[in-house]
């Protein structure tokens, strides 16, 4: 019986920006400790700039610690993944963040902020979420790089050889995952909404330039879903700048460093609550993700990965070698919501951004004739419901819908 | 459950704040997708001198807006054009139409007349 799967009918996927898993879920391993993450007891450490070992610490802040923002570009990945050793036969050691963000200001004192992670109480909406639904200790961002291309991967299954933040073209006969629901026969609804036009999307060399229609604001998530009318896939693009807008002022939510974490708490509980009180609740999907970590520190090393289709030049990297897209990104937090999944539920299968397409194509599809080697490869976070899926992952499992979760409200 | 309460963000609004290496690489994306649009559309905002958060949130929705505008604008001649094509099919249909109908009613007429005769 997959109750649940059976009167699935919406997936929503919530991208954030910018953090890692140890950072914003990190603290729970001491409420859960299923869930990887840290507790004091643990031993990871990071060399700093005199060679003194820095533990992770709580005192992550909500804005103004993170400044200048931490590099995230793809060498400055590599220092932190595999500690600044280069060559053949090298290990992930996650030993290079406090050394990294050494080298952006050479002030030993602010690079240990890098290792601080925030306590339960100060994300509530986050960590309950992660609690009291199913939270993956393993999704790893899909290249050891920036958002573009990682983005780039949550809606083509590949970034077509990019690990940089330049417009990108679409190689075909690769398809996003818009093209492919909007071509099907029948044709499935799919949409981004992205904040508001001010902030606008950060998909623009393809699907913003070409595929208007494809386009949405949150506004209009909110109230398709009010409607009962969501596409069969959304994907919502948080606010990427403080700005004026018509109705007044908006301030950044998508957590990107130096940007308010609270923020961020309130889009999450929003979008949540709009879901929870629509009439799609029973028949929705939201998974909750960041693009990547932003540069913070993280205990999990990525592991290799089959090759993509395309790979890089050997200049785009940066690193004096082209990158195969054979190992991914650093762990970032992400949480899948629905009333059929189980309280406590941790998923340690490996996941990236891949799987956003992955799952959404055999879901809704049942397949697609091409995509790339990496999605391909990709494990998906809702099993397909025409018979293929492995019922023993499927994480929409219960045979009763919940009327235990949770509640979030706003104190003044 | 019990309601789960979180706090108001006590975050300070800043417009002024820098724009970051992301705002400013969407500004790049932006400044490609504009190129591609007819001048009309163009925002007139010199995308370089962009250093504000406020100051890309700005171009980035002159832009946005100038693309969804260029896609329905020609969405809108597309539909013009379709109606004027389907305009010109349906005026040469009638004509044939009236054509064929005058001829019908020349045939009718004879066939009455001959009907006429036989009787």
């Amino acid at each position: 019986m997959a109750t649940g799967l059976d009167r699935l009918q919406h997936i929503v996927v919530l991208m954030m920006e910018n953090r890692s898993f140890d950072h914003m879920l990190g603290s729970l391993k001491a409420v859960n400790p299923a869930i990887d993450g840290y507790v004091d007891s643990d031993t990871f450490t990071n060399p700093d700039a005199n060679n003194t070992p820095v533990k992770p610490q709580a005192l992550a802040e909500f804005q103004g610690q993170l400044n200048p923002d931490p590099d995230h570009h793809f060498p400055a990945v590599d220092v932190q993944i595999f500690g600044g050793t280069t060559g053949a036969g090298r290990t992930a050691n996650m030993q290079g963040f406090v050394t990294s963000y050494f080298h952006q200001q050479e002030d030993v004192g602010h690079s240990q902020k890098i290792m601080y992670y925030f306590k339960q109480s100060d994300l509530p909406v986050l960590t309950t979420l992660a609690l009291e639904f199913a939270v993956f200790n393993r999704w790893f961002a899909s290249i050891p790089g920036p958002t573009i291309c990682n983005r780039a991967f949550a809606h083509y299954g590949t970034s077509f050889g990019r690990v940089d933040m330049d417009p990108f073209d679409v190689i075909a006969p690769i398809k996003s995952i818009y093209t492919r629901m909007i071509t099907a026969n029948p044709k499935r609804s799919a949409k981004v909404y992205y904040y508001d036009t001010s902030s606008s999307s950060m998909e623009v060399a393809n699907l913003l330039q070409h595929q208007t229609e494809q386009f949405g604001t949150y506004p209009q998530f909110l109230s398709d879903c009010g409607k009962g009318l969501l596409p069969k896939y959304s994907f919502i693009e948080p606010n990427y700048s403080d700005h004026d807008t018509d109705e007044g002022e908006a301030i950044a939510s998508d957590q990107h460093p130096d940007h308010d974490v609270q923020e961020g708490e309130k889009l999450i509980a929003e979008v949540y609550t709009h879901i929870k009180n629509s009439p799609l609740w029973p028949n929705t999907a939201l998974l909750i993700v960041y693009d990547e970590h932003g540069g913070i520190f993280d205990h999990v090393p990525p592991p290799p990965c089959p090759k993509d289709t395309f790979h890089s030049s050997q200049i785009d990297p940066g690193t004096g070698q082209p990158f195969q897209f054979d190992r991914l990104g650093v762990r970032v937090p992400a949480i899948l919501v629905s009333p059929w999944i189980e309280a406590g539920t941790v998923v340690d299968r490996v996941f990236d951004h891949a799987s956003i397409p992955a799952t959404v194509t055999k879901f809704f599809l049942g397949g697609y004739p091409n995509v790339s080697l990496r999605e391909q490869n990709a494990a998906v976070f809702i099993e397909p419901n025409d018979g293929s899926g492995n019922m023993a992952n499927n994480l929409l499992s219960l045979d009763t819908m919940r009327t235990d979760c949770p509640d979030f409200q706003m104190n003044n | 459950m019990a309601i789960v309460y979180f706090p108001k963000p006590k975050g300070v609004r800043s417009p002024d704040r820098p724009a970051g290496s992301l705002l400013l690489a969407q500004v790049k994306h932006l400044r490609e997708a504009e190129k591609s649009l007819p001048p009309k559309y163009h925002s007139g905002i010199f995308s370089h001198a962009v250093e504000t958060e406020d100051e890309a949130a700005r171009y980035v929705r002159a832009v946005t807006e100038a693309i969804h505008d260029a896609h329905d604008d020609a969405a809108a001649a597309r539909a013009r054009k379709a109606a004027k094509r389907k305009k010109v099919v349906e005026m040469a249909a009638m004509a044939d139409e009236t054509a064929g109908g005058k001829k019908r009613s020349k045939k009718a007429k004879n066939t009455r007349a001959k009907k006429g005769r036989r009787r």
